[in-house]
């Protein structure tokens, strides 16, 4: 895989892993809070209802108080005239109704042994031979309170009913007001508690909800079994007992999750009602829901940016290591003269200064090898490379051959030093040529003097040949330069040449810092001796070999015989002989 | 006892007289649950064998309001007593009853003004008034000359000639009057504790007659 593809993918999937966790963080932490907090309003729920019911039972008893001690109630309710008593109930219950619209759905005047004796209002008066009040009454004596309160059904409506003592002085009927248990209610409940609330009777038919209708219905079919009505707490009033934790159930309603709890509220109960309190999980958590999908936006433009940077960022990465590369191929290659740019200040800039650092390097060192090539003969500048300059020495038979030159200083007046110079180097220069031409290797020029090795550093056993050759190629050289020099007008030149093949130490000779290939020995001198004997006119030669080259020739040479001849710092003749 | 609710007492004692009988005593102490004497209880002896004897004139029965309450609370007398109600307080009330024993209306009145009614049926006359809820009085009205009220002590004391009764015990926080039959026998009183079971008085506390501070 490309290393732009790996950091696009790379950076592309820590991007992607971060919005996920953060999703999967911020749905966790939501889900939890709105659990927390429905089941927060759901502790709080049973006591609402209850104290919300107690309030609407205190306000009718409170009315219908009111009514009890009315005297002409009183009396009518004495007197056995029915109509009368029914006209007067329902005066009533409008004053009633004027006074708090909605609060009395039925008006009823039962004895104190719990018979209806007679009941006005929109709701559906109790049957005949039903005593739905009577249980109602005998808690009420039971638990020796001022009045009677409680659910009852009439017919097939819900009602909540408080009835209150009619006293002349003493009991003598009980006037009760009642209510239907409806949505108004529900949702009086439901709002108060700030949840859903569905009331359901106790084979499971919805009396009333705050629910729309389809969500009720499929509420009354999942709804929790109801459990027996359980007894009210032996405490005059519910409300003062602590809401239970119970624990809440999560019901799927319609595709809807709803986390639901069954409220205690005993007067429900107590008429076989159970009151459950509703939440939409899926509503509460809309706005985390719709926070999440921004997120979630911002997410993906924040993966394309990031996708876009990465791009950026690899291509930024792998430019310059491809400039890099491309740039090894050109060193490689032997240029050493086109320079890394990749302008810039980080680490691929230092590689980039080092890349040139090193063709720099290289360049100059080819320029090493090239002034070392000119300096020393090609072959030394080879064997230094090849084995170092190391200092030391060998013996070997070598041909040494001196060339100097002759007629120079009356070429060279009125000649200007550059002229000079160049004149000379004309003249090295053909020498040089021939010499190298036949293998020789230039120790050193001195002044205007050749000294010039053959056999050495490399061997040749047919040195003495290679020097006598170069020696005849000089001397044709030396002719043709002279005929320049003549058609230039100038006068000609001339040299003597002395050679001589003898054993020699030959090695790198000088100090540390700076070495010259040489060779030394008698046998150097003596060639040297032998150049300088060419200027004796008796000889009449411009090129003199000592016996002992001609002894290593292994071609004859025509040679003119000079015989043994005193040389200089020699104690013994040396023989000479003269290349014809 | 005052003066004026011995009456109905001597009453009986008087109608008890002609008769000659032998005279037997009947003891009975009225308790409540709880061990305490209870007051105000009303226990009358009906002969089973014979018929009650005569009703002697009409007693005069009066009952007060007096700084807003009816005084007495509770009396028992004989059928055809004839009770007044005289209002002593300065401001006016509106008795009534509305039991089936006798219903009367004595709409707002001051002083002594209204007559007096006459309680011509056996039973339990509740009075009320209508402006003071918490104002109320039973007069136990009884076919029988033999009958007594219990005091602050709990104590009845019966003196009826001997022979086979129906004891009634009548109070107005008993759910029901309390029906026994007992035989009082000659010179061994017939002693009895009897504990009642009272109901909770469901009735209006007692409020100012008219503004708190002020005087009546």
């Amino acid at each position: 895989m490309r290393f732009r593809v790996r950091v696009l993918l790379l950076l592309a999937g820590l991007v992607a892993a971060v919005l996920g966790v953060m999703l999967l963080v911020v749905n966790w932490s939501a889900e939890r809070e709105a659990i927390a907090e429905i089941r927060d309003r759901f502790d709080r729920a049973a006591e609402t209802f209850q104290n919300l019911l107690d309030r609407q039972f205190d306000h009718a008893a409170a009315l219908a108080s009111l009514l009890a001690a009315d005297y002409a109630f009183k009396r009518a309710f004495a007197d056995t005239d029915a109509l009368t008593l029914k006209s007067n109930l329902r005066s009533h219950i409008d004053r009633v109704n004027d006074a708090a619209p909605g609060i009395a759905d039925l008006l009823v005047l039962v004895t104190p042994e719990g018979d209806t004796r007679a009941a006005h209002g929109r709701s559906e008066a109790p049957a005949a031979n039903t005593r739905p009040f009577a249980p109602l009454i005998a808690r009420a004596d039971a638990r020796d309170t001022d009045r009677a309160q409680g659910c009852v059904w009439l017919g097939d409506r819900f009602h909540k009913f408080v009835l209150v003592p009619m006293l002349a002085p003493d009991l003598v009927a009980w006037v009760g007001l009642g209510q239907r248990i409806d949505d108004a209610l529900a949702a009086d409940l439901g709002q108060r508690s700030a949840l859903d609330v569905v009331i359901l009777r106790a084979d499971g038919r919805p009396i009333a909800s705050t629910l729309p209708t389809g969500l009720t219905a499929a509420f009354a079919r999942l709804a929790p079994a109801a459990p027996a009505p359980s007894a009210r707490p032996p405490v005059a009033h519910a409300s003062t007992t602590p809401p239970r934790a119970v624990p809440h159930q999560t019901l799927d309603l319609v595709g809807e999750r709803f986390l639901v709890l069954r409220a205690t509220v005993p007067d429900f109960a107590e008429a076989g009602a159970s009151v459950f309190v509703l939440s939409s999980l899926d509503a509460r958590l809309a706005p985390t829901r719709r926070l999440q999908s921004l997120l979630l936006l911002a997410g993906a433009g924040l993966l394309a940016l990031a996708l876009l940077i990465a791009l950026r960022f690899a291509r930024s990465l792998s430019r310059p290591v491809q400039h890099l590369a491309d740039h090894t191929r050109l060193i490689a290659a032997g240029d050493y003269d086109t320079r890394l740019d990749l302008r810039r200040r980080d680490e691929f800039g230092t590689l980039a200064t080092a890349f040139n650092a090193m063709s720099t390097g290289l360049a100059e060192r080819d320029l090493v090898r090239d002034l070392l090539d000119k300096n020393v003969s090609p072959e030394v500048a080879a064997r230094l490379v090849r084995d170092g300059a190391a200092l030391g020495g060998e013996e070997r038979v070598v041909t040494v051959l001196f060339a100097d030159l002759r007629g120079f200083t009356p070429l060279s007046e009125g000649l200007s030093a550059p002229d000079l110079v160049a004149l000379l180097n004309r003249y090295l220069d053909r020498m040089s040529a021939a010499l190298e031409a036949e293998g020789g290797v230039i120790d050193k020029y001195i002044g205007d003097e050749i000294m010039a090795l053959f056999g050495a550093p490399v061997a040749a056993p047919d040195s003495a040949d290679r020097a006598v050759r170069a020696a005849l190629a000089m001397r044709a050289a030396l002719a043709a330069l002279n005929r320049e020099l003549a058609a230039e007008g100038r006068p000609p030149l001339g040299f003597g040449v002395g050679i001589n093949t003898a054993r020699v130490v030959a090695g790198n000779i000088g100090s540390h810092r700076r070495l010259n290939y040489s060779v030394i020995g008698d046998g150097v001198n003596l060639a040297a001796r032998l150049q300088t004997l060419t200027r004796r006119p008796e000889f009449d030669t411009d090129i003199i070999i000592s016996d002992f080259t001609r002894a290593a020739l292994l071609a004859p040479v025509p040679l003119r015989d000079l015989g043994p001849t005193p040389v200089k710092g020699k104690t013994h003749p040396i023989h000479v002989h003269a290349v014809v | 006892m005052t003066p004026r609710l011995l009456l109905p007492v001597l009453a009986g004692l008087l109608a008890l007289a002609p008769a000659r009988l032998p005279a037997a005593e009947h003891l009975l102490t009225l308790t409540d649950a709880k061990g305490k004497p209870v007051a105000d209880a009303v226990v009358s002896l009906f002969p089973l064998d014979r018929p009650p004897p005569p009703a002697p004139p009409p007693p005069g029965l009066i009952i007060a309001q007096r700084d807003g309450e009816f005084i007495p609370l509770v009396v028992a007398v004989r059928v055809g007593a004839a009770v007044r109600f005289p209002n002593e307080d300065r401001i006016q009330h509106h008795v009534y009853s509305l039991s089936p024993a006798k219903r009367f209306d004595l709409p707002l009145h001051g002083g002594d003004t209204i007559p007096a009614v006459v309680l011509d049926q056996p039973g339990v006359v509740s009075v009320g008034c209508n402006i003071h809820d918490w104002m109320r009085s039973y007069v136990v009205v009884l076919d029988t000359p033999w009958f007594a009220r219990s005091e602050t002590d709990g104590l009845v004391r019966l003196t009826a000639p001997a022979g086979r009764y129906r004891r009634e015990i009548w109070h107005h926080r008993l759910a029901k009057p309390l029906v026994t039959e007992l035989v009082l026998a000659d010179e061994t009183p017939l002693a009895e504790t009897l504990p009642l079971t009272l109901r909770r008085d469901r009735h209006p506390v007692r409020r100012s007659l008219t503004d708190p501070g002020s005087s009546y």
